[in-house]
């Protein structure tokens, strides 16, 4: 067990990919994000917002 | 619709609460009493009581007891109220809290023994590691459960970050504790050199962002509304947050090895990362403040919000500072020095612990059916809190800078100007200041802990406060044309999946090449495994903390390799099990202890373990005299030697049956030279030991 904690590799193929792969994933992780967040609908924004309240909803002001 | 009327445990909430304050004072007395043994090094009482034993103990105590006691009680409190439901199980929930104290208490005897693994903030051996993952399991559990048995349809975003907490501690926990068992107490790190540094910080640096932020900002979100009675200033904005933080937070561990042996990739990559952080830290922080907009003007009389506010904003504080340190110009001048102790208890006095007392002000009346008993006590508590924050911090900023300004100054006739006992003892002032500061907050505390007694006794716990909620309709199906968010809001094990792989990209991108690649740990030829003196030398440099203040990585600049010698490689640490590079310089580097200018006899160690002030005048570093009479356990030795083999280390077939004859004739050697100066010691002694492994450091590279 654990022994391949000592077996390199000498490379790993085609690991100049592996930076663009990253860059991507993240762009479009946030990109989708933002995307989705600006288009939720904003009865549901303040009914989120009011959970912790405990009380009849008030309108957020923004 | 019929509504349903449960109860909610609020028995658990108080134990957890109870728990939080004492540990907060075990934690922080014993910070002050470490504070005032740099002052007073002769506060430094027996070998149970020094330095290198107790300041584990401190951060232990006030990270895994104080503050996590801490998130405990807020998540009990918050997660009921926002799932509309009771926990899910009492006994859960009891063996939850027991489990947990019972862990601090073994800590708390242990680590003073010299039981430690000798990592940082890991330094719990594998027994309690094994009980940590099985109560955190419980934690989970109940959580999860309780979170399917709701009765509100989304989950409020204070329990996204409560399942990012679970699941990325889980995981943090894991990889960085395995290690391999020697004896009941003793274990070696799975990982050695680099690769261990690597763990470990990638640990280390998400202890912070997933213990010590992640569920204290999900208790923002929850307790700072319900304290100021209106929404959180934008949603939207705490869904970015939420999913940015955990995304950039797993990258940025490597921004504690900058300019060491660590590939210069992963070095840049956690510099890139760190630096992105401030946004989603600032969104948050922002986040928080302008909650309170339209009720700043309550701010001046409610205490429980200064408490908030002064948090939220330490917390904007550190989080700046953070990125900045995280440069390499900057951390350059930063690293190794007293500045990063300003920084982090900017964190833990600020953000943690005026939170913490936030919500113990907010929350105790309420579970007690009661009012706070003076607010006026309370308002005293806040003003000597800051106070002492700012008393903390103003000096260690300053001694920080000082001192690393001396280290890298030069004469005129090219010469470093302080030697550094020089740069050490001119702090002495500076740690004198800071344990005022200390005792300030520590004050407020006390007086906390009267005005709650006080509360406490006016009131009488309701164990189980009714509610009502109509009982949860389960859609299972998403509906067509809903927000995809809003979907994943209902699915707690969806939510933590994604969360899951979100913060496994990170961790993965950074460690798997470490591991992998061999060109990232190019090996040295001349490195060669310890011997068995060595080892157990090793092993005592490690129960004693000598990480604390020692540390054992020449940074690449002038001013180091003209104090220690040449800069350190990677490939120097390939036996390493566990590495031992350090974070912080209160003693100077050790890493060419034996060579070169920095060479010193036997005799000059032996002396110096003995009475540290009589070859060095005027250094603060505790006495080991006790190692002049104990003599060293060798019945481990094979053992340990057998633990190494499994671990891959290059010892000869059969190399244990003979390891406690080596280690003898080199015990001897060291006996006999020592005598040589006038000093009779028996070779059993432990002295002998951390003679033969300091006089190792830096050897195996130097040119004979």
């Amino acid at each position: 067990m654990f022994k391949f904690i000592k077996q390199y590799a000498s490379t790993i193929e085609n690991c100049q990919v592996y930076p663009m792969i990253s860059l991507i994933i993240f762009f479009v992780f946030f990109v989708v994000l933002l995307w989705f967040v600006i288009k939720m609908d904003k009865k549901s924004v303040t009914h989120l917002s009011n959970i912790p309240l405990d009380k009849p909803e008030i309108e957020s002001n923004h | 619709m019929q509504t349903e009327k449960f109860y909610y445990d609020n028995k658990t909430v108080r134990n957890f609460a109870y728990a939080t304050i004492l540990w907060g004072i075990v934690g922080m007395l014993a910070g002050l009493w470490v504070s005032l043994q740099l002052v007073f090094p002769s506060l430094n009482i027996t070998q149970y009581g020094s330095f290198g034993r107790l300041r584990p103990l401190h951060t232990n105590a006030v990270i895994f007891a104080f503050v996590g006691n801490g998130i405990f009680m807020g998540v009990y409190y918050s997660l009921q109220r926002l799932c509309k439901a009771r926990m899910y199980n009492d006994t859960l929930s009891k063996i939850h809290f027991w489990g947990w104290q019972l862990i601090i208490v073994f800590a708390a005897i242990t680590l003073p023994l010299g039981i430690t693994s000798g990592k940082e903030y890991a330094e719990l051996e594998w027994p309690i590691d094994i009980a940590i993952t099985l109560i955190w399991v419980v934690f989970g559990w109940n959580m999860f459960a309780t979170i399917i048995k709701r009765r509100e349809k989304h989950l409020y975003v204070a329990i996204w970050f409560y399942i990012a907490t679970f699941v990325t501690v889980a995981v943090l926990h894991i990889v960085n504790s395995f290690e391999l068992p020697v004896t009941l107490f003793k274990s070696y790190s799975w990982y050695a050199g680099v690769q261990d540094a690597l763990v470990q910080w990638w640990y280390g640096h998400n202890a912070v962002a997933f213990f010590l932020t992640t569920p204290y900002l999900g208790m923002m979100y929850y307790f700072m509304p319900k304290a100021a009675n209106r929404p959180v200033y934008s949603y939207r904005l705490s869904i970015i947050h939420f999913w940015a933080l955990i995304f950039l937070y797993i990258w940025a561990g490597p921004h504690h090895l900058l300019y060491t042996a660590l590939p210069n990739w992963a070095q840049s990559l956690g510099v890139v990362f760190s630096f992105m952080l401030i946004f989603p830290s600032w969104g948050g922080m922002i986040n928080g403040l302008l909650t309170l907009r339209g009720a700043w003007d309550r701010v001046r009389d409610d205490v429980i919000l200064k408490f908030m506010v002064v948090a939220v904003t330490a917390y904007g504080m550190a989080t700046f500072e953070g990125p900045m340190l995280a440069l390499k110009n900057v951390n350059a001048i930063a690293h190794f020095t007293d500045w990063i102790i300003a920084h982090v208890h900017i964190g833990a006095l600020g953000w943690n612990g005026m939170l913490t007392f936030g919500i113990i002000y907010w929350l105790i009346p309420r579970i007690f059916s009661t009012t706070l008993f003076s607010k006026k006590l309370a308002h005293n508590h806040f003003w000597l809190a800051t106070l002492g924050m700012i008393f903390y911090a103003v000096p260690m900023y300053w001694a920080g800078f000082t001192q690393s300004s001396m280290w890298k100054q030069f004469t005129e006739s090219g010469q470093l100007k302080y030697s550094f006992l020089e740069t050490v003892t001119y702090l002495k002032p500076f740690y004198a200041m800071r344990s005022f500061g200390g005792t300030l907050y520590l004050i407020g505390v006390v007086l906390m802990v009267y005005n709650i007694y006080k509360t406490v006794k006016s009131g009488k716990l309701v164990e189980n406060e009714v509610a009502e909620a109509p009982p949860l309709v389960v859609e299972h199906k998403r509906q067509s044309g809903e927000h995809w968010h809003r979907w994943i809001e209902r699915k707690p094990v969806y939510l933590m999946v994604l969360s899951l792989i979100v913060i496994l990209i990170g961790g993965a991108i950074e460690l798997i090449p470490t591991f992998l690649i061999k060109s990232n740990v190019p090996t040295i030829s001349s490195v060669k495994p310890y011997t068995p003196l060595e080892l157990q030398g090793r092993d005592i440099y490690i129960r004693e903390g000598c990480y604390v203040c020692h540390s054992q990585m020449v940074r690449p600049f002038r001013s180091e390799t003209e104090r220690y010698g040449e800069y350190s490689k990677a490939g120097e640490f390939v036996y390493d099990h566990p590495f031992q590079w350090g974070s912080k310089r209160t003693g100077p580097d050790l890493a060419r202890e034996g060579t070169g200018n920095l060479k010193k006899t036997d005799g000059w160690h032996f002396r110096h373990l003995r009475e540290p002030s009589s070859m060095s005048e005027g250094s603060i570093m505790p006495a080991y005299s006790f190692m002049l009479e104990q003599n060293l356990d060798t019945s481990s030795t094979a053992a340990k030697i057998r633990a190494m083999q499994t671990m891959g280390v290059p010892y000869e077939k059969n190399f244990d049956r003979k390891a406690n004859q080596l280690l003898m004739e080199q015990a001897n050697k060291i006996s006999k030279n020592l005598l040589s100066d006038s000093i009779r010691v028996s070779p059993r002694k432990e002295v002998i030991a951390i003679i033969a492994y300091l006089q190792r450091l830096g050897k195996d590279i130097s040119k004979p």
